[in-house]
């Protein structure tokens, strides 16, 4: 019994103790990036794509724009010092956003006024961090 | 905004010859600037596979900005719902969102109260009332309030709370069916105001072959049990007929649009029917 307090003990010395962060702390951060949007007009939606990626390695998604909208693309992730983006591409595979930003801290976003109705591709890329995968969630609002 | 006064300085120090050739090109604020062209077959990157099903929202207010739809042509009154199984009262649920959505354009408010507590009648049904009581709540008063904006938001958070608790309780699939119900509803609805008046752009709202390849590779990997679902069998049927009708935005043309009236229609009928 001793032998396993001990060990238990050793172990906590070693292993550095971490707070189990989720989806939603980086959900929270692209929601933060919305709020000055929200002012403008902009309805976010409920929805939302999240995951955790190495640094360097791309996530593509795949979604439907309406021409006759303004779509921003809001991205999020809690772990500190990490550098996010997010840009926006058009089913030929032309850049088609008409302005991004990545320089606050946990954000990054894109703006899109779609020149056609149809398919897009939301490239989410970890461009620097300290953690081995960083958290990322991506938000949507349009008007 | 630091944004604008990057710009700004950029175009004062390159002159008006660079600075009209970055007019066209996108604003991009302290990073290296992105590949302007990327291989889309070959893509730098994994798919996520989730996808965001736009809602009707997104597209009548496209709508609205094309013309003034007459919306309460397009409000259908919704009846006491009708409690099939669970499949079908999913569909519904999702079908029956979509229409507060149309009542929230045309502005009804008791429509969208009586809308507001059928949701909360089928998600009931389904054993997911939990996770909308506040959203019903919240969309009945605002209704009262005619907090338009508002209303938007609770549909919208009403159909995310209800697939996520459907989720939780391992039933993915039927929350797959939430939203293809709304989307079904919210095609018809679509395909009513462009009859009306057609015009392209209004037309090529229509233009979604993406979404449809994602809502028929969910029915393709639905259980068995669901397959066999008279009601999501007719779905499943009816659906690929709508994707050759879409495949080009500049191709939806008026006998298209009838033609995705007549099949939305059918399949919103069956999914409210006793009969199914």
């Amino acid at each position: 019994m001793k032998t396993i307090a001990c060990l238990v003990l050793a172990l906590l010395c070693v292993v550095p103790l971490r707070v189990h962060a989720t989806i939603d702390d980086a959900l929270s951060f692209a929601l933060e990036a919305a709020s000055p949007y929200v002012k403008e007009g902009f309805t976010v939606r409920e929805d939302y794509w999240g995951g955790d990626l190495p640094v360097k390695q791309k996530k593509a998604i795949v979604h439907q724009l309406f021409k006759g909208n303004e779509y921003w693309f809001w991205l999020g992730t809690d772990t500190e010092n990490a550098k996010v983006t997010v840009h926006i591409y058009d089913s030929e595979g032309n850049l088609a956003e008409a302005e991004s930003w990545s320089d606050k801290p946990h954000m990054a976003a894109a703006r899109i006024v779609p020149k056609a109705t149809g398919s897009y591709y939301l490239i989410v890329e970890i461009k620097r961090s300290s953690e081995e995968r960083t958290r990322w969630a991506l938000a949507y609002g349009f008007r | 905004m630091r944004l604008f006064s990057l710009y700004q300085k950029f175009r004062a120090a390159t002159g008006l010859v660079l600075a009209v050739t970055l007019g066209a090109a996108p604003l991009v604020a302290n990073e290296e600037a992105p590949p302007r062209k990327i291989d889309i077959a070959t893509l730098p990157a994994t798919m996520v596979d989730d996808v965001v099903v736009p809602v009707p929202t997104e597209v009548f207010g496209v709508l609205d900005k094309l013309g003034s739809p007459n919306w309460h042509a397009v409000l259908r009154k919704v009846e006491n719902p009708n409690l099939g199984d669970r499949a079908q009262v999913a569909l519904l649920l999702g079908s029956v969102i979509a229409e507060g959505f149309i009542a929230v354009e045309a502005q009804d408010p008791e429509e969208v109260k009586e809308i507001g507590r059928h949701v909360l009648t089928l998600a009931k049904a389904i054993g997911v009332s939990k996770a909308v009581i506040s959203r019903t709540s919240s969309i009945i008063e605002a209704a009262d309030q005619r907090n338009w904006t508002k209303i938007r938001v609770e549909f919208d958070g009403a159909s995310h709370d209800v697939k996520q608790a459907m989720i939780e309780l391992k039933d993915e699939q039927l929350a797959q069916l939430v939203s293809l119900g709304g989307w079904l509803r919210g095609t018809e609805a679509l395909t009513t105001v462009v009859q009306k008046n057609y015009s392209k752009d209004g037309a090529e709202l229509l233009h979604q072959p993406a979404l449809l390849d994602h809502f028929q590779r969910q029915l393709d990997n639905m259980d068995s049990r669901l397959k066999r679902n008279r009601v999501v069998k007719q779905v499943r049927s009816r659906l690929p007929e709508i994707r050759p009708l879409i495949e080009k935005p500049d191709a939806v043309t008026s006998e298209r649009v009838d033609k995705i009236h007549a099949i939305t229609t059918e399949l919103v009928k069956v999914i409210g029917s006793k009969d199914s």
